[in-house]
């Protein structure tokens, strides 16, 4: 009986949560004290930018290489020790540039050491002239990482779409709310898709890149598409066998039950090299933080948040650009006072000539 | 009596005065300067219809005068339908959910069910991988964790106290032994 118990256990310990747990502690579990970062773009009519950046954290620790963003010593820096409400002592550094166009904040983020070196960033400016007003729109733009992946909308549904980018203060929030039975699960069943959508993209990756190794020289049975009709089919094999995946690859079972016994031994360093690809792109070293905006004039359009203070809101999570550029857009509009006066006045030259022609 | 006197005064006076008229030196000159006086006025109200004729002589022009009609139209159409769509946006905007304070907090629990999620994927095909968490997410672990040891050993005493529960567990992790590979 004992030794039916500790089978048992044994095979307990495979259930999801244990084996996370298990996985967790053979790797370093690094206690890092990120800062929590908030990023400011205060956007002026003629294209330059006020950029503040916001870091808290527990330590009076910010160095360059934690950072999320691109950060050095020629901005004005200002550092300040304040309490939260449970009395902890949080360190405060702020800092804050002009950026006298997005050329100058592009070339900060090519030369990043930060944090989020790694990651593609890049921002956008533009002025359109609309006679009665003046059409503004600024964007923070990250590049996708996954060059094979599936945008994750094809997975989530307009609802859970909003849940996947919503800020951690949100849904938590609502997690533990008055309806937090009903949010927990709604959690649970976007959790649920989001791992398929993992899945996939780790799949279509590892096709990608394998056909792009491979090259002309596969037999039909391997050509990217061939191998594309049967994604589902891989897709469900690592599902099913994903509690020893480590192991599955190693001893090439995996690789014979997607490519048969033949391909498998012919192609092994092609495959291997397709998989560590398609982790790395998979695995996003990334840093979250905030990204906040303001525009001149009205704001017309956003893919944002807003926050309480009225400023434009989008957290940055590495998931958001695994497969699809993540853009922090947004719009606004300042009217042309001196276009609606010679508006008017041409309105009332025009009206004048009509009204005298008929007098006359 | 004597008002009759006064009357006949007052006519002699009226008489004499009508009969001794002023003696005009250079009548030409008033005569100029009346005609000219005349004619300033007349110009002057030439030199206003004039401009009103100029600035509004397109009124006789039938295609400037419609052109410029049409283009007030548009301006007018084209200002109402800028105004509305900005009206419609910044209402789309103002009923957006706004989020209580800034910034978005630490890492949330399913924030580090992905990032697990993905390191079970992935982490045999790269050895070196770290995984990062902050201690907030180290503490919540480590809560979990004993959440769910007290729930195996309640799980496991309940097996224990069924038999007929126990048998079929048994089978099924038998069932699962030979289907898997053993590792």
């Amino acid at each position: 009986m004992k030794k039916k118990i500790i089978n048992l256990i044994f095979n307990i310990m495979k259930n999801r949560k244990l084996k996370q747990l298990i996985t967790l502690m053979l790797v370093t579990v690094a206690s890092c004290n990120q800062p929590e970062t908030i990023v400011t773009n205060i956007v002026h009519r003629d294209g330059s930018v006020t950029r503040r950046i916001e870091m808290r954290n527990s330590e009076n620790k910010f160095e360059v290489s934690d950072l999320q963003v691109p950060y050095d010593t020629t901005w004005i820096i200002r550092d300040s020790m304040e309490f939260t409400g449970e009395g902890d002592t949080v360190w405060v550094k702020r800092a804050e540039k002009l950026f006298a166009d997005i050329e100058e904040i592009n070339r900060d983020y090519l030369a990043d050491s930060g944090a989020n070196k790694d990651i593609f960033r890049h921002a956008e400016f533009r002025k359109k002239f609309k006679w009665f007003n003046t059409e503004y729109s600024f964007s923070e733009v990250i590049e996708k990482k996954m060059s094979y992946g599936y945008p994750v909308r094809e997975f989530l549904n307009q609802d859970e779409l909003r849940w996947f980018y919503s800020p951690y203060k949100l849904t938590d929030e609502k997690k533990n709310g008055p309806d937090s039975l009903k949010y927990r699960a709604f959690n649970d069943t976007v959790d649920k898709k989001l791992e398929k959508w993992y899945m996939k993209n780790l799949v279509s990756e590892w096709i990608g890149e394998f056909s792009v190794l491979t090259g002309e020289s596969v037999s039909n049975k391997l050509t990217k598409e061939s191998l594309k009709l049967r994604e589902n089919e891989f897709v469900e094999i690592l599902r099913k066998d994903i509690e020893h995946f480590d192991s599955l690859w190693q001893n090439g079972t995996l690789l014979r039950k997607f490519i048969g016994e033949a391909n498998a031994m012919k192609y092994k360093t092609e495959a291997d090299s397709a998989a560590i690809t398609a982790t790395e792109r998979f695995w996003v070293d990334f840093k979250p933080y905030t990204v906040r905006s303001l525009m001149p004039g009205k704001t017309t359009d956003t893919n944002g948040f807003i926050d309480s203070a009225g400023f434009l809101l989008w957290p940055v999570n590495s998931d958001f650009f695994l497969t699809e550029p993540y853009i922090m857009q947004a719009e606004s509009k300042t009217p042309n006072l001196w276009a609606w006066m010679v508006s008017g006045l041409f309105l009332l030259f025009v009206i004048t000539g009509t009204a005298f022609k008929r007098k006359s | 009596m004597k008002m009759r006197e006064d009357n006949e005064k007052y006519n002699k006076m009226i008489e004499i005065l009508r009969n001794s008229r002023p003696e005009l030196l250079r009548p030409e000159e008033i005569e100029d300067k009346v005609i000219r006086r005349i004619r300033h006025e007349r110009s002057k109200a030439e030199i206003t219809s004039g401009f009103i004729e100029t600035v509004f002589g397109w009124v006789y022009i039938d295609w400037v005068r419609r052109s410029l009609i049409g283009v007030a139209f548009v301006l007018i159409a084209v200002f109402i339908y800028q105004q509305a769509s900005i009206l419609k946006q910044v209402n789309n905007i103002s009923n957006q959910v706004v989020i209580p304070g800034i910034g978005q907090g630490t890492a949330s629990s399913s924030e580090f069910d992905k990032k697990l999620t993905i390191y079970k994927i992935s982490s045999g095909l790269s050895g070196d991988r770290e995984i990062k968490i902050s201690e907030n997410q180290l503490e919540e672990l480590l809560d979990s964790y004993q959440d769910l040891q007290g729930k195996y050993k309640d799980l496991l005493r309940i097996i224990e106290e069924n038999p007929e529960l126990n048998k079929y567990i048994e089978k099924r992790l038998d069932e699962e032994k030979n289907n898997k590979p053993d590792l």
